[in-house]
């Protein structure tokens, strides 16, 4: 159409398409993190049971190793990695501290229901340094949970166990509700993890934490069934520009 | 697991509230919910020393006072003459035996053994299993009660790896197999060692005589087997967290003392087997390096005062870390300690300075890849990678959740495609997914491959420059050649022959590695923008969506403007999308054509013909009021 000079023409609007709302949270996270000073790592989806449990200091009898937790894949040669912490492992093996590495991605575990999906995704990091401390880790949460849920949020630390760290602890932050949900893991790096990292505990110290991103995702957009996410639904993923 | 507020309070002659408890209870990390004051206790794995009211009582005792006066037979013993062989020590260092006989079974329980079952509302079984109940509730160790006549036979403790049918004194038939830890009569297994006994040997109302049998097994040999059998038991749970090392013999004392509360003991002796001396262990008193952990600044005497009442001993310079906490090991475990009781929320905030990394974010080329797509009006999936049918070099799931989900994808398109035709069957006319992905395969080892597939369908957009167009190769080569123009993409038709779908349109597919995108892509500038906040989810409807076009004609051009506001604004419960499907200049006639497409969609119900006029006639009479425009064939 030629149009002469005078015609509005109405606007065209051109339908931009929209990221992931799970890759969304992801990067943003992981951009916050990258702004306090952690750099990026990466690493695979298939890991060996020592980078997934040994050197994280999850024993052969721990639960989590059992066939009914984890997928094993290959004849039990390999597995799909439970978290991304073996991650962070490859890169102190590579590095010497002072570190401070993130990781994010997908993760697998053997549940399936309404609250729970064999896949979801983590944002891990870790710092080691000399003289790292808990009320330091304290710090570093506090600047995460605001910058995501703003200043206003009520958080409070429960003392928890993983066994990569020690001290453990999870946090919680208090819901409009009244309601305290539970939104990270963090702690000390456990010397065990250490050495087994080649890193002198006796020098150095460490803190690390992980975010489960559905969880977060579903808390920020308001969304209350996780397999939302998954269906890959125009109607769904459109909202989220 | 389950623990009466009554049944810890009679032990705390301060008697604070159960709201106070519960206040500890969570600085100290252990979670629970109270419901008809009883606590349900979440205890995390590493703490199953606080499987039982003592248990917890001697973490409590940090901001308690605890007056812990249970009875025990401290009277000297006849040892046990039992015909007993331990095969497997190292899974079961520490056993011990204890023969009762009574002269009648009671037929009432004393006050604390009849609240144990009545307030936790739990069903009595007989007389000597209740005891074995009540005592591992108490204590934390689990015992188990053979009606002793029954134990006529060498009873033997060994690890088996054989098939073997196995029935529970809950009358569940199971069938072991691969390595169990068992006790075997005449060659037979009597008792899945630390989950559960067998019927035949098992004690009954009648019994008199008991053979009582409290041993510490290997956690690692009683853990998953609860699951793998489906059988809950509380003894499972307590060996898989580990119990006291050293507790075996006076659980068993306790175990007279309660039995004598309630009859007559006509003979009882008692034998104890300790394959390997525990070892104990010991830590050097080091308050800096606590505080230093902590990041705090407490005296050495508060320091050691809390671990004291936690049960740890001094010597000299050392702390020697009690029988029951089998989880402390190092200084970042005594500072746990410390940290528990100064509490968590107390601990204050130190600042934390990383320094700055100079690393480029390394997905750069994804990312911009990413927007790119975002601006052509794709939409970014995440799939699951399980499938169900295999490829060549598929990777295989050892124990995959059903087969359904028994391999890993070898491509991300199928799953694409699977996207697609969900949209379709929703009525999209427009679909355009892309995902980016590892994807795996198994040939001399495990390769990984980060992949870029995209599929498109129908309509290149929903807009009235592109509203007529259709998505095919020429489209998305194009589309490409804005951002790589010297490289060359293999765009794929897709044949929907296969397809469980009626719908026509071509279906054109891509999927290249990431690695195919060189550096050039890094000057495209996009527009898409990342969401300045976090988008409201609104619930989605499932129900039928319904179209009706309008077109309008018209000759005063100034009132174009005004008729696209009037419809791009137009709210209604009703209407789901508006958009501008047609726009021409006739030069001849000197008029202008604009073409509005509705999109009628309810969350609440199937929408009727008559709803549907109503919101269209409410259009057309709105946009009516306008001067200079009309509608043509109205």
């Amino acid at each position: 159409m030629s149009k002469p000079k005078g015609i509005l023409s109405p606007k065209l609007v051109k339908d931009r398409g929209s990221l992931h709302p799970i890759n969304y949270m992801k990067d943003s996270i992981m951009d916050l993190l990258v702004s306090f000073g952690f750099e990026i790592i990466d690493g695979p989806e298939i890991e060996s049971e020592e980078f997934n449990f040994d050197m994280l200091n999850i024993r052969k009898s721990h639960p989590a190793r059992q066939m009914h937790d984890t997928f094993y894949v290959e004849r039990k040669s390999n597995l799909l990695r439970t978290h991304t912490s073996p991650v962070q492992i490859r890169g102190m093996l590579e590095k010497k501290p002072p570190l401070a590495f993130i990781s994010g991605g997908k993760v697998f575990r053997k549940d399936d229901d309404a609250t729970h999906l064999p896949m979801f995704h983590q944002v891990e990091g870790i710092y080691v340094d000399e003289n790292v401390s808990f009320s330091q880790l304290k710090d570093l949460i506090y600047k995460i949970i605001y910058s995501l849920f703003g200043e206003d949020v009520e958080l409070r630390f429960r003392p928890s166990y993983f066994p990569f760290t020690e001290p453990s602890a999870e946090v919680d932050i208090l819901s409009k509700e009244g309601k305290w949900l539970e939104i990270l893991g963090c702690g000390l790096v456990n010397p065990v993890v250490l050495e087994n990292c080649n890193i002198d505990y006796k020098i150095y110290s460490g803190l690390a934490f992980g975010l489960g991103i559905e969880r977060i995702a579903m808390l920020k957009h308001g969304v209350t069934d996780i397999r939302e996410f998954y269906k890959s639904n125009l109607d769904f993923l459109s909202q989220f520009k | 697991m389950k623990i009466a507020y009554n049944h810890l309070v009679q032990y705390m002659p301060g008697n604070p509230t159960i709201e106070e408890i519960s206040d500890s209870l969570f600085q100290l990390g252990h979670e629970h919910e109270i419901e008809d004051n009883i606590f349900d206790m979440e205890f995390t794995p590493n703490r199953g020393d606080c499987l039982s009211i003592n248990g917890l009582l001697r973490d409590l005792a940090v901001f308690y006072s605890i007056d812990l006066n249970q009875e025990i037979y401290n009277e000297r013993l006849n040892e046990l003459n039992i015909d007993f062989k331990n095969q497997s020590e190292k899974i079961c260092p520490k056993i011990s035996f204890l023969k009762l006989e009574i002269d009648k079974v009671p037929e009432l329980y004393k006050k604390s053994l009849e609240d144990y079952f009545s307030d936790l509302n739990l069903s009595k079984n007989n007389f000597f299993t209740d005891v074995s109940n009540y005592l591992s509730y108490e204590t934390g160790q689990p015992t188990h009660c053979y009606d002793a006549d029954t134990i006529n036979e060498k009873l033997i403790f060994h690890e088996i790896e054989k098939q073997e049918e196995f029935e529970t004194l809950l009358d569940k038939k199971i069938t072991l197999k691969g390595k169990n830890a068992v006790f075997s009569l005449n060659n037979k297994v009597i008792n899945l060692a630390g989950i559960i006994g067998c019927k035949n040997t098992a004690c009954s109302t009648h019994t008199k005589t008991a053979l009582v049998e409290c041993a510490y097994f290997k956690p690692e040999v009683i853990i998953g087997k609860s699951v793998k059998y489906d059988i809950k038991s509380e003894a499972s749970h307590k060996f898989e967290r580990g119990v006291d090392k050293d507790s075996q013999e006076k659980v068993l004392r306790r175990f007279i003392q309660v039995v004598s509360e309630h009859a007559n003991i006509k003979e009882m002796s008692i034998v104890s087997y300790n394959y390997k001396e525990n070892q104990d262990i010991k830590i050097a008193v080091n308050v800096n390096k606590i505080n230093q952990i902590i990041g705090i600044n407490i005296n050495e005497n508060d320091y050691l005062n809390y671990l004291t009442k936690l049960g740890f001993a001094i010597e000299e310079n050392f702390i020697k870390v009690p029988s029951f906490r089998s989880d402390i090991k190092t200084q970042n475990d005594l500072a746990e300690e410390v940290a528990r009781v100064i509490g968590y929320n107390n601990i204050s905030r130190a600042e934390i300075n990383i320094p700055k990394s100079d690393n480029r974010n390394y997905k750069d080329i994804e990312n911009k890849l990413r927007y790119f797509l975002l601006d052509h009006g794709f939409y970014e999936v995440i799939n699951s990678p399980f499938v169900g049918i295999t490829a060549k070099e598929a990777i295989k799931v050892d124990n995959p959740l059903d087969s359904n989900r028994a391999f890993l994808r070898k491509n991300l398109t199928d799953s694409l495609v699977e996207n697609l035709l969900f949209n379709e069957r929703r009525q999209k006319d427009s679909v355009k997914l892309f995902e980016i992905s590892d994807i795996y395969s198994s040939k001399n080892g495990i390769h990984k491959n980060r992949m870029l597939s995209i599929v498109a369908s129908g309509r290149v957009g929903l807009n009235y420059q592109d509203f007529s167009k259709k998505i095919d190769t020429k489209y998305l080569t194009e589309m490409f050649q804005e951002i790589l123009p010297n490289e060359f993409f293999d765009f794929q038709i897709l044949s929907r022959d296969s397809l469980d779908t009626k719908i026509k349109s071509e279906i054109i597919t891509l999927e290249v590695n990431i690695e195919r995108f060189s550096a050039d892509i890094l000057s495209y500038r996009e527009a898409s923008k990342s969401p300045e906040s976090f988008a409201q989810f609104n619930p989605i409807s499932d129900l039928p969506i319904s179209t009706k076009d309008l077109s309008y004609s018209i000759k005063d051009f100034s009132k174009i403007r005004e008729l696209e506001n009037l419809f791009l604004s137009y709210q209604s419960d009703i209407v789901k999308n508006i958009f501008i499907f047609d726009y021409f200049y006739n030069e001849k006639s000197q008029e202008v054509k604009i073409g509005f497409r509705i999109v009628f969609q309810s969350k609440e119900t199937t929408l009727t013909a008559a709803q549907i006029e109503l919101a269209y006639n409410d259009l057309i009479d709105q946009s009516l009021k306008i001067d200079g425009i009309s509608i043509p064939g109205i």
